[in-house]
């Protein structure tokens, strides 16, 4: 693969583009090819309810004895939704979400209560029950929903993410994707928010994605909007050669990931608690083509030896599928 | 069989088809493949349509008479009607007849004459005709006599006087004897006072003159009703000419005179509402391929087979997959990121009708200021589907605002824009304030821009006169287009905008 002359690299034209010959030598994937190759043969339309429903994944990952953040209650009816307040009087903080929500959309968190029993946002503004209701009332209608359908909203456990993540995030809390075909991990990075992002990881909203090994759990390349960087762009911190902590699990759950849902082409999204380790937040069954970007690494050189591999042992174990991407991808 | 080799299967078989029937149209029928500047014919349906009231039903239709006597191709369609032609001294009528009928009633008369400098208007030799007496008394007549007069102070001839009359008619004379004499007639008559008034002060001024009615020849202009003009006696001919027109003979290339002589043009006995409107198409393909056409047993006939007033539709319907094809390659090729996968398609087609200026200009402040009403709505936290409702309200209300303000600032067709299609306007709107929230300004208007560039370029590429002409005389080749599609659908490789993108790689 590395023959090939087009691999070098400091032609005039690439201050703007690369052509496609390039690109393929470097084995980039673009959409047509993702969605051709990957999602259409191996992710069948009727899982996908599985992924786009939390509830539904939540349920699977239960099933499977997989660390998620515990659901406190689920918002069904105006009626419940009424009467929230009495179900929460447990949990200082918490977060609500729209169980088909995608990309972050009507998430709410809630760090605490004032002394007048408002709701406090890690922003510091306080709501009141009311204006928690409210938001409860608009996910329900389907505000935030794929298509404006009627939704649940979800009440779950605020993650309380571990410190080497929250010291690299501009706010927000970072989480983990792990793109995975067949079940094997085939590329990981960690999408941490800046000031321009406001909190959220979207990489588009200018996030930072950086590119994770596999084989040790070292962050190893930061880009923001396409560029690579090495420190933090609002606080002042290194983002290279960082380790996450209990990398063996994370590879775990995301395995595990795999064998709930059936999807063959998937990415799934962990976030690490402070307290309880690796937890599985969501799967999604369209995961976007950055993080090649974050990791410097175009996809197929990972796609391919999987799929080759996938064809010669078919049935092999969930140990063994860690074990062979740790030693094949490692950076 | 491999997904792949299923594809090309079909692929292979679609364009074998589509191609196949194009080739076998222009090969063995003579269809024209290319546009050209060929001769063409016009085809002029007439469409009668009335109440039927039960008893024995007769409807008259005066044919012109170069169609009947030149053995044009026409033809009639009426289901169960007795039909002739009649024919007395060198004038024609179209005769259905039938018993015991209910409810409305159509009956078609098609005829296809040739492109030509004769408009059927030209002068015909007249036999000293005597003038009529519109019988004004009092006032009336003083007034009606004063304008003759003073026209004809200014005049010489009829042909002049005709010219002086319909021009102080068509320039709303506002002297007190025209107002007197207009006043009177608009209260007389629904229809076409203003042409007999003209007719009657022509008649005063000893110039034989009656109403004749004739078709326009243009493409674009739907359904509608015949257009009355006026035949005058000079003393030795017989002349038509339009009264909206009337320094100008008759060009036998975009107008046809469909009835002269005096006669009424469509007459019903047990019917009621009876009324005559008029079609008009191009016909390229040779008269003597089209019988072959319309009676082939193959999908080749298509559209050819229906009457004109159903084809009229296709000529936009055709365009659709063209639009279609246009998003697929700019999306799954180039990489335009559009608000919604069709919109273009739909807004190229609002475009086909509306000056692309002005199209584009009423886009840009339809969106605005429906993004700027949405604002609005976001406080009252209304859900979806009212909040998207009262969008369509707004933008209507908008539209027809827009529509006042263009005509009184002068621009006419601002009454054209009711294709615009309004629902998927409020989609957008709705879509693009959802994006605009959420992932900022920057992608709203980049998805915004991206579907006005996809639109603009599906409006080029439809608009090609050539592409319009195999769309519709061709329409099988619609299936070459889809195999097209289907082998896009299998495409692989990147997107250009992806080797944008992903430069990043050059240095990694």
């Amino acid at each position: 693969m590395h023959e090939d002359s087009p691999l070098e690299s400091g032609k005039w034209w690439h201050r703007w583009l690369l052509t496609p010959r390039e690109l393929r030598a470097r084995g980039v994937v673009g959409i047509n090819m993702r969605n051709a190759r990957y999602l259409l043969p191996n992710n069948p339309r009727k899982l996908y309810r599985l992924v786009d429903d939390k509830l539904q994944t939540k349920a699977l990952a239960e099933a499977h004895g997989l660390s998620a953040p515990e659901t406190y209650t689920v918002v069904r009816s105006p009626r419940d939704a009424a009467r929230f307040e009495s179900k929460l009087s447990a949990h200082p903080s918490f977060v609500i979400k729209p169980a088909c929500g995608s990309g972050g959309k009507g998430v709410l968190v809630i760090d605490g209560r004032d002394d007048r029993g408002r709701y406090l946002k890690p922003s510091g503004a306080a709501l009141t029950g009311d204006e928690v209701r409210h938001h409860l009332a608009n996910i329900l209608a389907g505000l935030f929903s794929l298509g404006g359908q009627r939704d649940n909203a979800l009440v779950e456990y605020r993650v309380r993410p571990a410190r080497v993540l929250t010291e690299i995030s501009y706010q927000g809390a970072p989480d983990i994707r792990i793109v995975m075909l067949h079940g094997y991990p085939v590329m990981a990075m960690l999408r941490a928010a800046t000031r321009e992002s406001d909190g959220r990881a979207n990489l588009h909203q200018g996030a930072l994605g950086i590119g994770i090994d596999l084989a040790t759990g070292l962050t190893i390349r930061a880009v923001h909007h396409g560029k690579p960087l090495f420190k933090h762009p609002d606080v002042d911190v290194d983002l290279i050669g960082i380790r996450m902590p209990g990398w063996g699990k994370i590879l775990d759950i995301a395995v595990t990931c795999q064998e709930m849902t059936g999807l063959g082409y998937l990415g799934a999204d962990i976030m690490i608690d402070e307290t309880l380790g690796p937890l599985m937040i969501e799967v999604n069954a369209r995961p976007g083509l950055a993080i090649q970007m974050a990791n410097g690494v175009g996809l197929l050189r990972r796609l391919e030896p999987v799929v080759n591999q996938h064809a010669l042992h078919p049935g092999v174990g969930h140990a063994e599928k860690i074990a062979f991407s740790q030693k094949h991808f490692a950076a | 069989m491999s997904t792949r080799a299923k594809l090309m299967v079909a692929v292979v078989f679609l364009v074998l088809l589509g191609g196949g029937i194009a080739a076998y149209k222009t090969l063995r029928l003579g269809v024209p493949f290319w546009k050209g500047e060929q001769v063409h014919d016009w085809q002029i349906e007439a469409r009668i349509s009335f109440l039927a009231t039960g008893k024995s039903l007769k409807a008259r239709l005066a044919l012109p008479a170069a169609a009947v006597e030149q053995k044009t191709e026409s033809e009639s369609g009426s289901l169960g009607y007795h039909y002739h032609i009649e024919s007395d001294l060198g004038e024609y009528t179209a005769v259905w007849s039938a018993e015991n009928r209910e409810e409305s009633q159509a009956l078609y008369y098609r005829v296809r004459i040739p492109d030509s400098t004769s408009s059927g208007g030209e002068p015909l030799p007249a036999t000293a005709p005597e003038p009529g007496n519109p019988g004004f008394s009092g006032s009336l007549a003083e007034a009606a006599n004063a304008i003759v007069n003073r026209a004809k102070a200014l005049t010489s001839d009829p042909d002049s006087l005709f010219v002086a009359i319909f021009d102080q008619i068509r320039n709303a004379d506002t002297s007190q004897e025209f107002l007197l004499v207009k006043r009177h007639y608009e209260k007389e008559f629904k229809h076409n006072a203003m042409i007999l008034m003209g007719i009657d002060l022509l008649e005063m001024a000893n110039v034989p003159a009656r109403i004749a009615y004739g078709v326009k020849l243009e493409e674009d202009g739907g359904s509608r009703p015949p257009v009355p003009l006026v035949e005058y006696c000079d003393g030795a001919y017989w002349k038509v000419r339009d009264p909206m027109n009337p320094g100008a003979v008759l060009d036998g290339h975009s107008f046809f005179v469909w009835h002269r002589g005096g006669g009424p043009l469509l007459d019903v006995t047990g019917g009621e509402g009876s009324r005559v409107v008029f079609t008009v198409a191009k016909e390229r393909i040779p008269m003597a391929s089209l019988a072959d056409l319309r009676h082939s047993p193959l999908l080749v006939s298509t559209i050819l087979g229906l009457p004109l007033s159903e084809r009229a539709v296709f000529r936009y319907i055709v365009l659709i997959p063209l639009g279609a094809f246009v998003v697929v390659v700019l999306r799954n090729i180039i990489g335009i990121p559009t608000l919604g996968t069709f919109m273009p398609v739909l807004l190229a087609l609002a475009l086909l009708e509306i000056p692309l200026a002005r199209g584009l200009i009423m886009f840009a402040v339809l969106i605005a200021a429906g993004l700027w009403f949405r604002f609005l709505l976001s406080r009252l936290n209304l859900l979806v589907v009212p909040r998207v409702a009262a969008c369509v309200v707004i933008v209507t209300l908008l539209m027809m605002l827009m529509s006042v303000v263009s005509y009184r600032m002068g621009m006419s067709g601002g009454v054209q824009i009711t294709l615009f299609p309004m629902i998927i306007i409020a989609w957008t709107i709705e879509r693009m304030s959802l994006i605009w929230e959420e992932e900022g300004k920057h992608s709203a208007l980049t998805q915004v821009g991206g579907s006005v560039v996809v639109a603009v370029l599906a409006y080029l590429f439809m608009k090609i006169g050539q592409i319009q002409y195999w769309a519709f005389y061709f329409p099988e080749l619609l299936l070459v287009l889809l195999a097209g599609i289907l082998l896009i659908g299998r495409y692989t490789g990147y997107r250009i905008s992806e080797l944008i993108r992903f430069k990043t790689f050059a240095h990694s």
